[in-house]
C-alpha cells in the first residue's frame, strides 16, 4: 500500500508557527520579569517575621505564641491553610492577592499583608 | 495530525518546559521561621535531597535552641542566669566560655565601648520590658558601679566576677553566636547555600541562585525604605539601630544601645551595619562602633581583616569603611519593608 505523500509546508503555516514561538516566547519573557510583582509580608504586628514574591508557589510554616500557622501562597494568592487558634477565623478569610489586603490570626499574633507591587530593585533579605 | 504539525506542537512543547525549568523556583529549598533568641529566627536554606535539606534545617533550628538553653539570663539553670547570681567562681560550659572570651577581646579592643557586664543598667532602664523609664541620675550610678572590661575574668571555662552584685548580659555576642553555630550544622549536613537571619542578626552562606546573596540596609529614619542593598557570600552582616527598641519622652529618644561610659543611650549614631566573617563578631562590633561614633569605631574596624562598615551618625550623615562601597551593590531604593 503506498504511503499518502507528505505535504511541504506552506507559507502561511510558516508563519503561523512563527506567530506560536513569538507567543511562547513572550509568555516565557513574562514569566522572568514577574518577581517584580506583589509581595507576601508576614509580621506578628510589630516585626517582620517572613516577606516572600506573591509568586512564588509555596507553603509556609510561621510559629506563633498557640503553634504553627500553615500560610500558602500560590495562584490564588496568600491563604492560611491550618491555624491552631480555636475559632480558625484566619482559615476562613480566603486568599489576598491584592497590595493592602490582610489576613490576621491574632490569637497566634500573625499578620499576612500583601504590598506591592514596587517599582524598586528586590532584595532576598532585610538587615535591620 | 499531520507530521509537522506533531513536529510543531513537540516544539512548543519543548520549549515550554525548557523555560520552566529554567525560570521555575530553586529546587529543594526551605524557609522556615520560629521564635527562638526573642526574636525570629529564619533559616533558608537550598539541597537537593528534600529528606536531608529538612534534617540540616531541623539540626540548625535544634542547636539554636540549645544555645538559648545555655545563655538566656531569663532560665534560671542557664549559664548566664547562674552566673548572675553567682558569688563565687563558676565553670560554665564551652559554648559560654567562647562567647564571653570573644565578649572580652572584643570589650578590651573597644575600651570598654562594648560591655558586657550592663546588666543592671539594662534591667534599670526596661528597655527589655513592657514598662521602659528614665531612671534618676543617682540610679544609673549605682547601676553603672564596678561594670567594666576587667569585670569578668575567665580561667578556661571559669568565670569569676569581681564584684557578686555584677549582672552580666551576653546578648551582643550570642545571638550571634548561635547564628554561626547554625550555619555550621548546615554546612555539615552538606548545605552550601542558606541564610540563617536572627532578628537582623544574620550569615549568608554560599550563593542564592548562581548570585550573592543581596542584602537590603534598612533606613533608620525611613521605616519601608532601604539605604542600600549590599552582595555578599559566605559573611555576616548585622544592623545596630536606635529605632529597634526605644521609648520616647519629652521629645527625646530613649534606645537600648547605652554607651558605658555615661549609663545613657548612646548619641552618636542613628545605625551602623557591619560586615564581617561571623555574625559573633559582627553582632559585637556593631554596637562598639555605634558607642564610638565613625572615627573611633573605623579605627577600630581597621583591626578586623575584611570587616566593613556603614555608620550612619546622628545628623544622619553616611561614613563608610574603605572597603564597603565594594560590597554596595545599589544606593538608596525605596523597598516597602513592613
Amino acid at each position: 500500500m503506498m504511503r499518502p505523500r507528505q505535504k511541504r509546508m506552506t507559507r502561511g503555516d510558516l508563519l503561523l508557527a512563527i506567530l506560536l514561538l513569538l507567543v511562547a516566547l513572550a509568555g516565557l519573557v513574562r514569566m522572568a520579569s514577574a518577581p517584580a510583582g506583589a509581595r507576601v509580608v508576614v509580621s506578628d504586628g510589630e516585626r517582620v517575621l517572613y516577606t516572600a514574591a506573591l509568586d512564588e508557589v509555596k507553603d509556609v510554616d510561621l510559629e506563633g505564641p498557640l503553634g504553627v500557622t500553615r500560610l500558602r501562597i500560590d495562584a490564588q494568592g496568600a491563604r492560611i491553610l491550618a491555624s491552631p487558634c480555636p475559632l480558625k477565623v484566619c482559615m476562613g478569610m480566603g486568599p489576598a492577592r491584592r497590595d493592602g489586603e490582610l489576613l490576621a490570626c491574632l490569637p497566634n499574633r500573625i499578620l499576612v499583608e500583601v504590598v506591592g507591587p514596587q517599582a524598586e530593585e528586590d532584595y532576598d533579605l532585610l538587615s535591620r | 495530525m499531520s507530521g509537522r504539525w506533531t513536529l510543531l506542537v513537540a516544539g512548543l512543547l519543548l520549549l515550554l518546559g525548557v523555560g520552566w525549568w529554567v525560570l521555575s523556583p530553586e529546587p529543594g529549598e526551605v524557609r522556615q521561621v520560629r521564635l527562638l533568641l526573642g526574636t525570629t529566627v529564619e533559616i533558608v536554606a537550598v539541597h537537593p535531597d528534600g529528606a536531608q535539606l529538612n534534617q540540616a534545617v531541623a539540626a540548625a533550628f535544634d542547636e539554636i535552641a540549645r544555645i538559648e538553653r545555655l545563655m538566656d539570663p531569663a532560665r534560671p539553670n542557664s549559664d548566664v542566669a547562674r552566673l548572675s547570681v553567682a558569688a563565687k567562681a563558676l565553670v560554665v560550659s564551652p559554648e559560654t566560655a567562647e562567647v564571653i572570651a570573644l565578649g572580652q577581646a572584643l570589650a578590651e579592643r573597644s575600651s570598654g565601648a562594648f560591655d558586657m557586664s550592663l546588666g543592671r543598667l539594662k534591667a534599670l532602664w526596661g528597655l527589655d520590658g513592657e514598662q521602659p523609664h528614665l531612671p534618676a541620675v543617682a540610679e544609673i550610678t549605682v547601676a553603672l558601679r564596678g561594670s567594666g572590661p576587667g569585670s569578668l575574668v575567665m580561667d578556661g571555662r571559669t568565670a569569676r566576677k569581681a564584684a557578686p552584685a555584677l549582672q552580666h548580659d551576653l546578648g551582643g555576642v550570642a545571638k550571634g553566636y548561635a547564628v554561626d553555630r547554625a550555619i555550621a550544622l548546615l554546612r555539615q549536613h552538606g548545605v552550601t547555600s542558606a541564610a540563617v537571619n536572627a532578628g537582623g542578626d544574620m550569615y549568608l552562606l554560599g550563593q542564592r541562585q548562581g548570585r550573592p546573596w543581596r542584602i537590603g540596609i534598612q533606613h533608620p529614619r525611613q521605616p519601608g525604605t532601604v539605604l542600600c542593598a549590599v552582595d555578599v557570600s559566605n559573611r555576616a552582616v548585622v544592623t545596630s539601630g536606635d529605632y529597634e527598641r526605644f521609648f520616647e519622652q519629652n521629645g527625646q529618644r530613649y534606645h537600648h544601645l547605652f554607651d558605658p561610659a555615661t549609663g545613657y543611650p548612646s548619641g552618636r549614631c542613628q545605625s551602623v551595619t557591619v560586615i564581617a566573617d561571623t555574625v559573633a563578631v559582627a553582632d559585637a562590633l556593631a554596637t562598639a562602633l555605634f558607642v564610638l561614633g565613625p572615627e573611633k569605631g573605623l579605627a577600630l574596624l581597621s583591626a578586623y581583616p575584611g570587616a566593613e562598615a556603614l555608620l550612619v551618625t546622628a545628623d544622619g550623615a553616611l561614613h563608610r569603611s574603605v572597603g564597603w562601597q565594594e560590597v554596595v551593590t545599589k544606593n538608596g531604593g525605596s523597598r516597602k519593608s513592613s
